[in-house]
């Protein structure tokens, strides 16, 4: 189930917000976990039991870390044994297809079969928030969890559940048995929801209409080839940090606190601060569970280096079973680490506006790389962003482009944070007032016309 | 105090109840069939058990039947398409808004399917030793280019039709109506506003033009009174879903000189056959779409004899814009035999010798002769 979907907002959601609150406070996870099965089913009615594996695979690792804590190496067998059985299950079910195709396209004469196997929803969010907690409960840093319906719920939350952001079991543990739903965090949940509800239907899903129209042009040139790629900037932007939104928006409704995923992404003044910007969630998981336990930056430059490597690939890997993703990981890697060798410092002297389109530049060219998974059509896409097939602009591409300008404008301030500081700094509470509870309102009501009026609403992040 | 402490929740109280009141209304509201704003048969309660749950598909389908069946569902398509519009994206929906409130279809797009249309209508002419005649109708927005508005599409009627009449051969007689029509051009209301289709006004400039091809001295417009019918709105007004627009006026154009009685005509629809003596089907105007009004709309083979006309009988194929010029054609022609290549799946040469009929006029509108695949069925 989608968020922005009428079965979602006008069906399962006013019912569940109805049963949870009827709940006596003790069993309100209990019926978390009902709903969050039910939510899940809907869109893989058999691959629920998968998450169910999972949640009793993690829980029962756990315990038996727990007990056998004194013993030392036994703890660290089961411990090994879980995440290798954690990366084993989302190796399985994310990339076998992938690793088929790789080796039978280097290993041609091995007749290697392909394995098709279908991505369950949200597999790449849960392993990883299922994984924070054993690796956590084996440092000692969170205490075991004993009850299941507690840890099931914690995996399964329906906010976060299919498009994160990673919420690691430390941040939420306390949350999860002692939580104080109040009406001023459900107004905050809503409002926040309502941004996010609006980001994915009333600009991401657009700027996809744009995206599609100029990628398949063939007479739009430079231009048309630079303003598909930026509506698809947008387009991820948009559809990825609304789909947040409206996770943590939930996640308050239900007396939850998440992380913030974005910040902004879009104003950095080089990479290195635009991945401190894009999907934060992701990012802390990988500096956590991969950076530093590897080393980070403690033993030299060049071990940094190899470190960063690999995180990167992994980056990259994780976001689909597709080269083109590896590539976009390790693309994003040498920057980083160009950066981190003398960019950086180089940088800081050049003025803002040069750092700003450096840093954009390369941020744009990026999804390049992480929209076509054919990289035939890829090498043929970046051509036409030089020249390849000529800077002249057809009378209809013109006029695609011309008609969505304006939501192109939008979208560009709406990526910085201008918007919200000017609403902040309106004195009169009143006029915040009004001007807030008209912009819920706008929410709710285009965005429910834009979903009657349109079918087209599929999730980027459902991929990965 | 406590009032404006209550406001700071506001939003939450908007959401829960927006939410609730959609669920409920939902829930309650008797669920439609059929939407006549849409044309189509809404979604059924899908069937639940085992089987469609694992699978997913009551899910899914649960899904279709929420939004077909949304509350207010055709106010809210009517608030996206003000939002598309107000945000700059005229034409979005298909449908441009130009000005005085003329919705006009996105141009036709080139497409192999003409050409291949073209030549099968040149090995039909080539066979046959019967006259063929033929025109092919512009789109609306072509020719009221001085109507659109500031932001569209190429409309490249005249270098569609261009190739197309180019590739129909010399045993066609092409008669071109894209550049008179184009010439004209607002000046006279050739097509609805609110529809794709031309007008009587427009079917008769039409009818003016082939006179010389076909051999027979146009009537003057004086000739006619004209009827009205009012409160159209046609498929360009619900795909656009810009409710406020006004609605079109429907001409009917009557002669003063002939008697009614003396027209029969007869529609076949496989075995079934039904008669009448009009030109016009005025029940059709109590439906949804009133175009129908001319020769009862689409049908596999209407026969329309008039018995004051000149004894000459000609067979056209066509497509919808045909029924409004049929009724002055048939001013010259004792039998006109409408064929419906959609439904007629039968040889026209043959039903034209049959009939001895001395010309087949092939009519249709650009847009459809672009993407109509039932031309192979002419012999």
């Amino acid at each position: 189930m989608v968020f922005s979907s009428f079965i979602f907002l006008f069906g399962f959601l006013p019912v569940v917000l109805a049963l949870y609150y009827i709940t006596p406070r003790r069993f309100r996870n209990v019926t978390l976990f009902v709903v969050d099965l039910v939510f899940y089913s809907w869109g893989e009615p058999k691959l629920v039991l998968l998450m169910l594996v999972s949640v009793l695979l993690n829980y029962f690792s756990a315990i038996l870390i727990g007990i056998y804590r004194p013993k030392k190496r036994l703890a660290r067998a089961i411990f090994i044994l879980s995440i290798i059985l954690n990366l084993g299950l989302l190796g399985f079910f994310k990339y076998i297809g992938f690793i088929g195709e790789t080796l039978q396209f280097m290993l041609p004469f091995l007749n290697i079969p392909i394995l098709e196997v279908s991505l369950p929803i949200g597999i790449s969010f849960y392993t990883f928030q299922t994984m924070s907690y054993t690796i956590d409960v084996y440092r000692n840093t969170v205490a075991v969890q004993k009850n299941v319906i507690t840890f099931g719920t914690y995996v399964s939350l329906f906010p976060q559940l299919i498009a994160g952001p990673i919420v690691r079991y430390s941040d939420v543990a306390e949350q999860l048995v002692n939580r104080r739903e109040s009406l001023q965090q459900f107004t905050d949940g809503v409002r926040i929801f309502l941004i996010g509800l609006a980001k994915k239907v009333l600009i991401a899903n657009q700027m996809g209409v744009l995206w599609d129209i100029l990628r398949k042009s063939t007479d739009g040139g430079v231009i048309g080839a630079w303003c598909g790629i930026l509506a698809y900037t947008f387009q991820i932007y948009y559809d990825f940090s609304g789909y947040s939104d409206m996770a943590i928006g939930l996640g308050k409704m239900f007396g939850f606190e998440f992380m913030k995923n974005f910040d902004y992404p879009y104003i950095s003044e080089s990479i290195t601060e635009f991945w401190r910007r894009w999907h934060i969630s992701l990012g802390t998981w990988f500096r956590e569970y991969v950076y530093i336990p590897l080393g980070g930056n403690r033993k030299g430059l060049g071990r940094q280096i190899i470190n960063m490597s690999v995180v990167w690939f992994l980056t990259g890997l994780w976001h689909g079973a597709s080269w083109n993703f590896i590539l976009w990981g390790v693309y994003f890697g040498i920057l980083l680490i160009i950066e981190k060798t003398f960019l950086l410092k180089a940088l800081k002297k050049a003025p803002a506006i040069v750092r700003h389109i450096y840093a954009l530049f390369f941020i744009v060219l990026g999804w390049v790389l992480f929209y076509f998974e054919n990289m035939g059509e890829m090498g043929v896409f970046l051509g036409r962003l030089f020249g390849a097939q000529g800077f002249g602009l057809s009378v209809n591409t013109g006029a695609a482009i011309l008609s969505f300008l304006p939501l192109m404008i939008a979208a560009a301030v709406i990526s910085t944070p201008l918007l919200t500081n000017t609403f902040h700094r309106i004195k009169s509470s009143g006029v915040r007032m009004v001007l807030e509870n008209t912009g819920c309102v706008l929410s709710l009501l285009l965005c429910t016309a834009s979903l009657a009026g349109s079918s087209y609403n599929p999730f980027l992040y459902f991929k990965f | 105090m406590k009032l404006k402490q209550a406001l700071k929740y506001l939003p939450a109280v908007l959401f829960v109840g927006f939410i609730s009141v959609m669920f409920l209304l939902w829930l309650i509201l008797p669920k439609q069939h059929y939407s006549a704003q849409e044309k189509r048969v809404l979604a059924d309660f899908p069937t639940l058990n085992a089987e469609t749950l694992f699978n997913g598909n009551f899910q899914k389908e649960l899904d279709t039947y929420l939004s077909d069946h949304t509350p207010a569902r055709s106010f809210f398509i009517g608030l996206n398409a003000d939002y598309q519009l107000i945000t700059g994206r005229n034409g979005q929906s298909g449908i441009y808004l130009g000005k005085d409130e003329y919705l006009f279809p996105k141009p036709v797009k080139e497409s192999e399917n003409l050409l291949r249309n073209a030549q099968f209508i040149k090995e039909f002419a080539d066979s046959s030793d019967i006259p063929v005649y033929m025109t092919v109708i512009p789109s609306s927005g072509y020719v009221n280019h001085n109507k659109l508005p500031l932001i569209h599409e190429e409309y490249t009627d005249d270098q569609l039709i261009r190739s197309f009449s180019k590739a129909l051969g010399d045993k066609v007689q092409y008669v071109d109506s894209a550049a008179p029509f184009f010439e004209i051009g607002d000046k006279g209301q050739l097509y609805y506003r609110t529809d794709h289709h031309w007008t009587s006004k427009g079917a008769y400039k039409c009818y003016s033009l082939l006179g010389n091809a076909l051999g027979y001295t146009p009537l003057k417009e004086e000739s006619f009174t004209k009827e009205t019918v009012t409160d159209f709105y046609g498929t360009s007004y619900a795909k656009a879903a810009l409710w406020a627009i006004a609605p079109d006026v429907i001409e009917l154009w009557h002669n003063k000189k002939q008697p009614e009685d003396s027209v029969t005509v007869e529609i076949r629809d496989g075995a079934d056959v039904k008669t009448s003596h009009s030109y016009f089907f005025p029940d059709q105007l109590r439906n949804d779409d009133k175009y129908p009004v001319f020769l009862d709309g689409n049908h596999s083979l209407v026969t329309v004899t008039n018995e004051n006309a000149e004894d000459r009988t000609l067979v056209v194929v066509k497509d919808s814009y045909a029924h409004t010029i049929v009724p002055f054609l048939s001013q010259h022609y004792r039998n006109i035999i409408m064929v419906d290549l959609r439904y007629y799946k039968k040889d026209v040469s043959a039903l034209a010798k049959e009939h001895q009929a001395e010309g087949v006029l092939l009519l249709y509108s650009l847009d459809n002769l672009s993407e109509d695949t039932n031309l192979s069925y002419l012999f």
